[in-house]
C-alpha cells in the first residue's frame, strides 16, 4: 500500500519470463525429453540468444514463445501476461524468408498492417522498407530478390507492426558469411534505433557474442540450459578484440570440452 | 504458348505442318477419286459449305448461342467449384464428409444425366446449362480443393501469426497460394464444359452447333457435320488460348 518500494523501484521487472518450460514428444511410445524445465528471463529491449546443436529443442522454444505451440509445460510470460496463441505483437522471422511468393516486396512488408489508413500504411511500409535497405525494390516480387535481400525484406514484415517481441529463428544460418556479418550488423543497428527486445536462436556462437546481451547456451536430448552468459562488451563490437574472443571461446569450449587447452600464464 | 510459337519461324513451321500435311494429302486423295465424298467430303467442298454457312449466318448464329449457353454453365461451375473448393479446402471435416459422394457423382458422364436433366428441368435452357455446369464443376472443384491442400504450410503460418483477419487470409493468403491448381482446374474445366455442349445439345435443341451437327447428320450433310466439329475444336482452342493468357498475367510472380 501507498506506493512502489524501493526494491521494485530499483530491480526492473523481468519483461520476458520462461517459467519451468517443458515439452516432450511422443515417439514409438518413448518418451524424448525435447525441453527439461528451461526458466530464464530477460528485461525489455535487450537482446538474447539461445545457442545449441542442432535437435536441442531451442527452436521448439522459440515457438512456444511465438505462441505458434502451445503445448507444452511450464508458463511463458511476456509483460505480464501468458502467451497462449500467436499474436501480432510477436513478429517472427524464419530461418527460410517465408515471403509470400505472390506478393511484392511492400504488400509483403505491409501484409500485417490492418485497421489504419492507406496512406499510414503506405508510409510505414516505406519506413521499414528503407530501414532494412531495400529502398528500390518494392516493387519485386521474391523470386526477383537475393537471400540476403529476401531475409532483409522479412525483417522489415516482423518489424513494421513494431512488436514488443521480435522473434528470430537462425535468420542469417542460410546465408554465405559476407551476407551474415553484413546482416548482423544491420540487425544491431536497427535493434539500438528501434530498442525492440529480441530473441535469436541461433548455432553460430560468433553470432551470439556480436549480437546479445544474455546468452543461454542448450544442451540436447534433452534440451536444457547448459550455460548463462552476459556479454557486457560495449557496442560495436569488434569480433577480434581479446575480450570478444575470451567469451566466443568461454560458449566453444561447452560444445568441444576435449578441446579444452590449459591456459598457460608462464611468462 | 502462342505467342513463344510464332518467336521463331522454325517453330512456326513445326506448329502448323502436321495439319498442312493431312490436308494436303486428303486433297490429293480426294482429287484422285480415293474418298467417297458422302463419307469425306473434300476440303475444297468443306471450304465452299463455310462460306455458305457464314454468309446465311447460320454458323456465326449456333456458335454464338453455343458460347453463351458454355459460358453460363462454367461460369456457374466456376462460381461454386471455387467457392466451394475453399470451403471444403479449409475443414478437414467437410472434406470427409463430402469426399465419398464427389468421388461417386464425378465418374457419371453429363450424358447419363439426360434423362434426369429432362425429367427435372424440361426440355429448355436451363437443362442444357445444368448439363454443362455438371461438365465442369467437378474437375474445378477438385483442383481447388488440391490447391489449398498443396499451400506451403509455412505460408499458412507466417498469415497465421499475424491473426490475420479472415477474408484478408482467404484473398491474399488461401486464393493466391491455390491459384495455380485453381487455373488448371479452370482451364480443363473449360475444355469439359465445351465438350459438353453437343451432349447438351442433344435435348430437343432448335439452336447451337451440337443442334447444327445432328441436324446435319439427319441429311447426311458430312460437310456441314465437318465444319460444326471443326468450329468446336477451333473456339475451345481460342478459348483455352485466352484461359492460358489470363493465368500468365494472373500468375507474374512464379
Amino acid at each position: 500500500m501507498g506506493g512502489l518500494s524501493a526494491s521494485a523501484l530499483l530491480k526492473q521487472e523481468p519483461y520476458l519470463v520462461i517459467d519451468h518450460v517443458s515439452k516432450h514428444f511422443e515417439q514409438k511410445k518413448q518418451r524424448l525429453n525435447v525441453l527439461e524445465d528451461i526458466n530464464f528471463s530477460m528485461n525489455k529491449g535487450e537482446i538474447l540468444c539461445i545457442v545449441g546443436a542442432s535437435g536441442c529443442g531451442k527452436s521448439t522454444l522459440l515457438r512456444a514463445i511465438s505462441g505458434l505451440d502451445s503445448d507444452h509445460g511450464g508458463q511463458i510470460l511476456i509483460g505480464g501476461n501468458e502467451v497462449v496463441a500467436p499474436s501480432k505483437s510477436r513478429g517472427i522471422v524464419f530461418q527460410e524468408h517465408r515471403l509470400f511468393p505472390w506478393l511484392t516486396v511492400e504488400q509483403n512488408v505491409g501484409y500485417v498492417l490492418t485497421g489504419i489508413s492507406k496512406e499510414e500504411k503506405k508510409k510505414l511500409v516505406q519506413e521499414y522498407v528503407e530501414l532494412v535497405g531495400l529502398k528500390g525494390f518494392e516493387k519485386a516480387y521474391p523470386k526477383e530478390l537475393s537471400g540476403g535481400m529476401s531475409q532483409r525484406a522479412g525483417i522489415a514484415r516482423a518489424l513494421v507492426n513494431k512488436p514488443e517481441v521480435l522473434l528470430l529463428d537462425e535468420p542469417f544460418g542460410a546465408l554465405d558469411a559476407f551476407t551474415k556479418i553484413a546482416l548482423q550488423k544491420e540487425l544491431k543497428r536497427i535493434q539500438r534505433k528501434s530498442g525492440t527486445t529480441m530473441v535469436m536462436v541461433t548455432h553460430d556462437i560468433e553470432e551470439a557474442v556480436f549480437l546479445a546481451d544474455h546468452i543461454i547456451v542448450l544442451d540436447s536430448k534433452p534440451g536444457r540450459i547448459k550455460l548463462e552468459v552476459n556479454v557486457d562488451l560495449p557496442v560495436p563490437r569488434d569480433r577480434n578484440s581479446y575480450e570478444f574472443l575470451q567469451v566466443k571461446k568461454r560458449i566453444y569450449e561447452e560444445f568441444f570440452e576435449d578441446e579444452k587447452i590449459p591456459e598457460d600464464f608462464s611468462i | 504458348m502462342v505467342s513463344k510459337a510464332f518467336r521463331s519461324t522454325g517453330y512456326f513451321i513445326e506448329y502448323l505442318a502436321l495439319i498442312f500435311s493431312i490436308i494436303s494429302v486428303w486433297t490429293i486423295m480426294s482429287n484422285q477419286g480415293h474418298l467417297n465424298t458422302i463419307i469425306l467430303p473434300a476440303p475444297n467442298s468443306i471450304l465452299e459449305t463455310i462460306v455458305e454457312l457464314v454468309a446465311d449466318g447460320a454458323l456465326f448464329t449456333n456458335m454464338f448461342i453455343s458460347v453463351s449457353r458454355v459460358l453460363q454453365g462454367y461460369f456457374l461451375a466456376a462460381f461454386l467449384g471455387i467457392s466451394l473448393g475453399i470451403l471444403i479446402g479449409l475443414s478437414k471435416h467437410l472434406d470427409r464428409v463430402t469426399e465419398l459422394i464427389i468421388q461417386m457423382i464425378k465418374p457419371i458422364p453429363p450424358i447419363a444425366w439426360i434423362p434426369l436433366v429432362i425429367l427435372w428441368f424440361g426440355i429448355g435452357e436451363s437443362g442444357k446449362v445444368f448439363l454443362i455446369f455438371l461438365g465442369g464443376f467437378f474437375t474445378i472443384l477438385i483442383n481447388v480443393v488440391d490447391g489449398i491442400h498443396q499451400t506451403d504450410p509455412k505460408l499458412v503460418e507466417v498469415s497465421r501469426s499475424m491473426e490475420t483477419p479472415f477474408w484478408k487470409h482467404i484473398s491474399l493468403m488461401v486464393i493466391p497460394g491455390a491459384a495455380p491448381n485453381i487455373f488448371t482446374g479452370l482451364r480443363t474445366g473449360l475444355s469439359s464444359c465445351w465438350m459438353c455442349v453437343v451432349a447438351a445439345e442433344l435435348v430437343s435443341s432448335t439452336t447451337g452447333l451440337g443442334y447444327l451437327i445432328m441436324d446435319a447428320r439427319q441429311f447426311g450433310q458430312t460437310d456441314v457435320v465437318i465444319v460444326g466439329m471443326l468450329t468446336i475444336g477451333i473456339v475451345g482452342k481460342i478459348m483455352d488460348s485466352l484461359l492460358r493468357f489470363a493465368e500468365k498475367k494472373t500468375l507474374r510472380w512464379i
